[in-house]
């Protein structure tokens, strides 16, 4: 049996319209944070949402620690997969430690109330979200609330996270939380994450791993050193730009110029 | 946002439990349908004590376990008039604000209710249909004493049904079952109209006095109906309490925990459907009940649905056992239609609750 996430041919789309065509990415080791990178319509979302089982896949194969991730049944799947929407979560009166609560309520129902309320406790303090824990979501703003999405997220423990740009709502400094809690948890439990990001710099920060899509097919997958470059960020966003090493060591994207406008990022793909 | 941040966390030594402290939410929110359930026993109590010929309270508790307490008038007003009545208020007030709390977190519409959805409109077509064909249908032997009652549940369940129906073909969202719903209760409301218009005098006045929603038709054996309806909706809706209250925080949400959201809004629409058109079926088109009791649940114990669905049933019982009593109050030596004092007392009650809940919004 082989460790980790393979996703081999992976075709998936909504009714007709195909999105992912032969999606194949290299091994992807257990502790591993990945990041899903591409212009809009690129087949990010629709990648993690194939891989949490909410579109079927029309094609290819998906496996985790060599299950197969696209037959589960949806017990089996709530305790492997964890998946967090694009979508803030919302409800006038309900407070947070009741959101997170009912995520872990609902996926994990075998937990006593005790055991839930000691992950909940330790989930809202490693967030750093104590302060909003009994706070109802409508007082809170949409990156409090974003916050709150990834402890739904994280209580309930899952083998695979999917993240749908995760920091889509948050300042530089929470960003930064997120992923730190990420890479925490991946690195501690052998978990796997790939989050769909537009922030490029952050990817290649802050991931092991960096996968590149460009109309529903992967243009370059690896390390953030090999899978990024002045080619892919044309190929992928119709940009020129520039890949750098800081004085740190670390690899930054510099944007230029966006270039004539052909397919990359063509909102309609 | 908040102070803390994880590495504080995790080098902090433990500081007041989280849980600790929703946990005096909790214990406030048991406390108000604690308070619920005493104000309910008070006005199911009152409402008994209510009516032209006097029973001190003090007689009614003793002859509720002591019939042979009552002289035999006593009895009779007690057993067989005051108590399937006031009963009947609290039963079909609690199906009613059960089925709109649940039509109103399946659907994610605050204005999703038995009467929004075009539930007791059909139920009032059903019931009208038998008054009109009363006679062939009682030459054909159907339903017996409760032909309205039958008619009336059928017309309302097969409404329910054909709202989702036609949701579901053409792609509903929630929004657009409410609209659905909306739109037939206008149909349906055409039909009772010809209904009315073609029916003979003595028709057309059975008909207009079950459209206004009376406990008068309160007897053991309905009573009985309603009461094992009601009894095994709330608990197998608190079953899925959790998944209910996932699904408060948003649909994308719950399908992200691997909730089978369809699922739930289906089962949860029917059980909803079940219980709203069992309770107009008895007594008749009474609106905003459904609507009312919900939102004033909300209010009170938040969207946490082990609080929520319980209080949505006990507020719902407590208005309409409260409308009970000033149905016979308001017009010295006659009892109003419920149904009238729902609406006179709904109308503005759901206009201040919205007023109160922007505030607080």
């Amino acid at each position: 049996m082989s460790w980790g996430l393979e996703v081999k041919g992976l075709g998936a789309g909504y009714r007709r319209r195909a999105v992912l065509g032969d999606v194949s990415l290299a091994t992807i080791n257990p502790g591993s944070v990945v990041a899903l990178v591409g212009a809009n319509a690129s087949g990010k979302s629709t990648l993690l949402r194939t891989l949490a089982g909410q579109l079927p896949a029309m094609a290819g194969k998906a496996e985790l620690d060599g299950i197969d991730l696209l037959g589960l049944d949806a017990s089996t799947r709530k305790r492997m997969i964890g998946y967090m929407p694009q979508s803030l979560p919302s409800g006038g009166s309900l407070y947070a430690w009741e959101a997170v609560m009912a995520a872990s309520r609902a996926t994990r129902p075998e937990l006593s109330q005790a055991e839930t309320e000691a992950q909940l406790e330790l989930v809202f303090k490693r967030l750093g979200l104590a302060a909003l824990a009994v706070r109802k979501l409508s007082e809170l703003s949409g990156g409090q609330r974003q916050m709150v999405g990834l402890a739904q997220l994280v209580v309930r423990q899952p083998r695979l996270m999917l993240l749908d740009e995760p920091t889509s709502a948050l300042d530089p400094r929470w960003q930064l939380e997120v992923f730190d809690v990420v890479r925490a948890l991946t690195h501690e439990t052998g978990a796997i994450a790939l989050l769909a990001i537009h922030d490029l710099n952050l990817a290649l920060r802050f991931c092991d791993h960096v996968v590149v899509l460009a109309g529903g097919r992967v243009i370059a997958d690896g390390s953030p050193h090999e899978a990024m470059n002045a080619q892919v960020l044309s190929d992928a966003y119709g940009i020129e730009g520039r890949v750098e090493q800081c004085s740190n060591g670390s690899t930054i994207v510099l944007v230029d110029r966006a270039l004539s406008r052909t397919n990359p990022g063509d909102l309609s793909t | 946002m908040g102070v803390r941040t994880l590495s504080d966390a995790l080098t902090l030594p433990a500081t007041a439990s989280l849980a600790s402290a929703y946990a005096s939410i909790r214990a406030r929110r048991v406390l108000v349908l604690l308070v619920l359930a005493a104000v309910l026993v008070a006005s199911l109590l009152y409402d008994i004590a209510n009516g032209p010929a006097g029973l001190p309270v003090k007689q009614i508790i003793a002859g509720l376990f002591d019939p042979a307490a009552l002289d035999d008038g006593q009895r009779v007003i007690l057993w067989d008039i005051r108590l399937p009545y006031a009963l009947m208020a609290v039963l079909v007030g609690a199906a009613l604000g059960l089925a709109g709390a649940e039509m109103q977190t399946a659907l994610g519409n605050p204005l999703a209710s038995p009467m929004t959805l075009g539930v007791t409109a059909a139920a009032t077509l059903g019931a009208a249909l038998v008054v009109v064909f009363d006679q062939k249908i009682a030459a054909a032997g159907i339903g017996g004493n409760y032909a309205v009652t039958l008619g009336a549940f059928i017309f309302a369940a097969a409404c329910s049904l054909l709202v989702q129906a036609l949701a579901r073909a053409f792609g509903g969202s929630s929004g657009a079952i409410v609209l659905f719903g909306i739109a037939l209760s206008f149909a349906i409301n055409a039909l009772v109209s010809v209904v009315e218009f073609v029916a003979e005098a003595g028709s057309l006045q059975q008909i207009v006095f079950w459209s206004m929603g009376s406990l008068a038709r309160a007897d053991w054996n309905k009573l009985a109906i309603i009461g094992v309806v009601v009894a095994i909706c709330l608990p197998w809706s608190l079953r899925s309490a959790w998944a209910m209250t996932a699904l408060c925080a948003g649909e994308e949400q719950a399908r992200a925990l691997g909730i089978p959201v369809e699922r739930l809004r289906l089962v949860t629409l029917l059980r909803a459907s079940l219980l709203a058109a069992v309770a107009v079926a008895f007594v008749g088109a009474i609106g905003f009940i459904g609507l009312v009791a919900p939102h004033l649940a909300r209010l009170a114990l938040g969207e946490d649905h082990r609080f929520y669905l319980p209080g949505a049933a006990l507020a719902g019982a407590v208005v309409l056992s409260l409308s009970s009593i000033a149905s016979k109050s308001v017009v010295p030596g006659l009892v109003l239609p419920v149904g009238i004092v729902t609406a006179l007392v709904g109308v503005p009650l759901f206009i201040g609750l919205i007023l109160v809940q922007r505030r607080s919004l």
